[in-house]
């Protein structure tokens, strides 16, 4: 087996090899570990069988493969080679601020050592991505530099990391690092905020529910101006659409919508702010409305409804804000909009065969969506009591009771204390 | 105990062969895993021996060559590194305080130097960055305020500040997440929650809106999932049940169901604690699985504290004595 610890000549020179291929391909845009038996079967995919091919690494149309039978040595390699140069650089760097005065140059010059600690680090964050010292001694050094080539190429580092480590939190916080570097000692670029988003959304398709890439997403939010914002709500829509079961996806258009929303909070914000947004929010309600009777039982569908319906009765029926503590106050609007919610619930509770298990779990999430909205204004279990009569609601209450009995005793402690205020 | 006891159908915690796989785990260093694992040693360290402690068998590991390892990852700055050699960072601070208090040796650190590392990373806006880099998060929040809080340094930050970041996190389905805006996770809950519990801020959750989502958390087979749409896993028993606790709403899910849950993802015959059944165990999840069964008051586990996350009687002789 090739997993047995190797000289520590062989080890660099793994090492060395390794840096080599990285150097002499800079388009190099995807990373991945093979088991070595895949190297002969992509080699005629790729129609090529070159003579003196490698068996530790990969490399063709800018794609590099690692074989997994080398992956401890050299990643142990990698560790060392780096530690060391990193040591190094830090002592030269303490030695020069020390005797700057005086003048004394120290025998390697710090370029040189700076390049090392670069070549190396790289090496080993392509192996071991959340190795923080690593990513932070580049920092160090890029930050000395300051170049706004260096940063473009850090995105690319790290990019290429994360082709290998999608959830690779220090690597994706190293990449909000760059942008933040690059917006203070240049301009803000529109651009690298519309490409890193695009980024998350290709990661999102590979790696379900990543949530240090949505979350790299929504902290791209504030950076938007606010078209950026509205051209990213129709942008993503189409993914979301064809990824339903993704939370994190809607998470985002709720982040996108509350950006929108922002401005209408403050007082004496414009009629045509208010009309923008009450569009976006109808459109988003219809739009989800179909995609939940489209796909049965999907409860990111449901949970993003619970917000949609929520801010609509707290920021458009005629509602200010219920933020501030004052009570939704009941009118026409509300009756219309609670009507079709009905409408909706009674839609998803009659199905042809209850052992269907997407039908029942259809069921459960439109009641309690219900409930939860009741929870959150009160005002509405009457407005629930009388449209829906008390066998359907019966009905409703049993439904959730069977699969969470205690939000249902909770609830229902909840109106009956207010109903006995009430009398 | 009684034959017709339903706990012999649903399989006992092997808690001995738990001991061994973590007495065993620090051995093994030759897997491609946790040679990446290296740099956070601190933290498995914690896992490992918080596991330990929460079976009374913490006396199986030698106190002074843990303690002398974890004073080599300490810098000039006050804060520790995950390994020698590393950088420092508030995850693995926290780790080493908790390491100290299990072993009763906090009184060997300089606290006003750990302290003051700590305090020195809260911002302007009451945010916490997680090192001297500026990357903020909610959870590194919670581990400043855990921190000071074992050293009893709390006085050094702005804490209203820090609590009205947080506050700042909580979303309209009553989680929160790592920074404003973010999408609501268990973990990042906990840490909020754990924050505002030590801080005495409970009154800023609302406690029935989040009770809801959290308990929501709990699927078919009686596991937790983190976030919605998600499958099981035993790290969220921990996360989500603390938060649970602290807010006083763990009677809102089935703690049976979880009990078996958890006690299905051991490997019985070599020890450790898996994500979900059949997967294969780590270190990690040994620790959040055998936690989880603590705060399930499952027999022959020690109590331990849903907010500091270490054992009662370990907080008990910190914070009773002066
Ligand atoms: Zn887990």
């Amino acid at each position: 087996m090739g997993q047995e610890s190797c000289s520590q000549e062989d080890c660099f020179d793994l090492l060395n090899q390794f840096e080599h291929v990285l150097e002499s391909d800079p388009l190099i845009d995807e990373v991945g570990f093979i088991h070595p038996s895949l190297f002969t079967i992509l080699d005629k995919e790729a129609g090529s069988s070159s003579e003196e091919a490698s068996t530790s690494f990969w490399n063709q149309d800018h794609k590099l493969g690692i074989s997994t039978d080398i992956l401890i040595q050299l990643c142990k390699v990698a560790k060392h080679a780096f530690l060391t140069a990193l040591k190094e650089y830090k002592r030269h760097e303490n030695a020069s601020s020390e005797f700057l005065t005086e003048n004394i140059s120290s025998g390697v010059s710090c370029p040189t050592l700076e390049s090392k600690v670069m070549k190396h680090s790289q090496a080993l964050l392509l192996l071991s991505s959340d190795f923080g010292t690593a990513w932070n001694a580049r920092k160090l050094i890029l930050s000395k530099q300051n170049q706004p080539y260096g940063f473009t190429e850090e995105l690319r580092l790290s990019r290429l990391v994360l082709s290998n480590f999608s959830k690779s939190e220090p690597t994706w916080s190293h990449r909000r690092w760059i942008i933040k570097m690059i917006s203070q000692s240049f301009s803000t670029p529109q651009e690298i905020i519309t490409k890193e988003s695009e980024l998350v959304e290709s990661i999102g398709e590979r790696s379900k529910m990543n949530y240090r890439a949505w979350y790299h997403r929504c902290w791209l939010v504030s950076y938007m101006t606010i078209e950026q914002v509205l051209q990213e709500l129709n942008k993503c829509k189409r993914w979301a659409g064809l990824h339903v079961a993704d939370s994190s996806c809607f998470h985002y258009r709720r982040r996108l919508m509350l950006r929108v929303l922002e401005p209408l909070k403050v007082k004496g914000s414009n009629d045509n702010d208010k009309t923008e947004a009450h569009k976006i929010w109808m459109e988003e309600l219809d739009w989800n409305k179909e995609l939940v009777i489209r796909y049965l039982g999907r409860e990111a569908l449901w949970l993003h409804r619970r917000f949609l319906s929520l801010t609509w009765l707290m920021y458009f029926c005629g509602n200010q804000s219920s933020e501030t503590g004052e009570c939704i106050v009941m009118n026409e609007e509300i009756g219309i909009f609670v009507d079709n919610e009905i409408y909706l619930l009674q839609s998803s509770m009659t199905f042809p065969d209850n052992k269907f298990e997407d039908f029942q779990a259809q069921a459960l999430h439109a009641s309690v969506y219900m409930l939860w909205l009741t929870k959150n204004i009160p005002e509405l279990w009457r407005m629930l009591e009388e449209k829906l009569g008390t066998e359907k609601l019966k009905c409703v209450l049993n439904t959730v009771d069977q699969e969470r009995p205690s939000l249902l005793l909770h609830q229902i402690d909840i109106f009956a204390a207010k109903h006995n205020n009430d009398c | 105990m009684s034959s017709s006891s339903s706990s012999f159908q649903m399989g006992q915690l092997v808690a001995d062969k738990h001991v061994r796989y973590i007495l065993m785990a620090e051995k093994k260093k030759e897997s491609f895993e946790s040679v990446v694992m290296d740099h956070l040693r601190m933290n498995g360290a914690y896992w490992g021996l918080t596991t330990l402690d929460l079976l009374d068998k913490l006396g199986s590991v030698s106190v002074d060559e843990v303690v002398s390892w974890l004073m080599t990852c300490q810098h000039e700055s006050g804060g520790f590194a995950g390994n020698t050699g590393h950088d420092p960072h508030v995850l693995y601070t926290l780790s080493a305080v908790q390491i100290l208090a299990l072993f009763d040796k906090l009184d060997i650190l300089d606290v006003g130097k750990v302290s003051s590392y700590v305090a020195g990373l809260q911002n302007e806006d009451g945010s916490f960055s997680g090192d001297i880099w500026g990357e903020v998060d909610t959870r590194f929040s919670y581990i400043a305020i855990c921190c000071l809080s074992i050293l009893k340094c709390l006085d050094k930050i702005n804490v209203e500040k820090a609590v009205d970041y947080i506050v700042s996190c909580k979303n309209l389905d009553g989680g929160f997440g790592c920074t404003p805006g973010a999408e609501s996770h268990a973990g990042q809950i906990f840490c909020c929650v754990g924050a505002l519990a030590i801080t005495g801020s409970l009154h800023h959750v609302d406690k029935d809106l989040l009770g809801w989502w959290l308990c929501e958390r709990q699927v078919k087979s009686g596991g937790l999932n983190g976030r919605p749409e998600k499958l099981p896993d035993v790290c969220y028993s921990w996360w989500v049940l603390s938060s649970l606790i602290m807010i006083d709403r763990v009677h809102w899910i089935d703690k049976a169901k979880l009990v078996k849950f958890i006690l299905d993802c051991q490997d019985l015959e070599n020890g450790g604690i898996s994500d979900r059944p059949d997967d294969a165990v780590d270190i990690f999840h040994t620790y959040f699985g055998v936690a989880g069964l603590s705060l399930l008051e499952y027999p022959g586990v020690k109590a331990i504290d849903p907010a500091y996350a270490l054992p009662v009687d370990v907080i008990n002789r910190i914070l009773l004595t002066k």
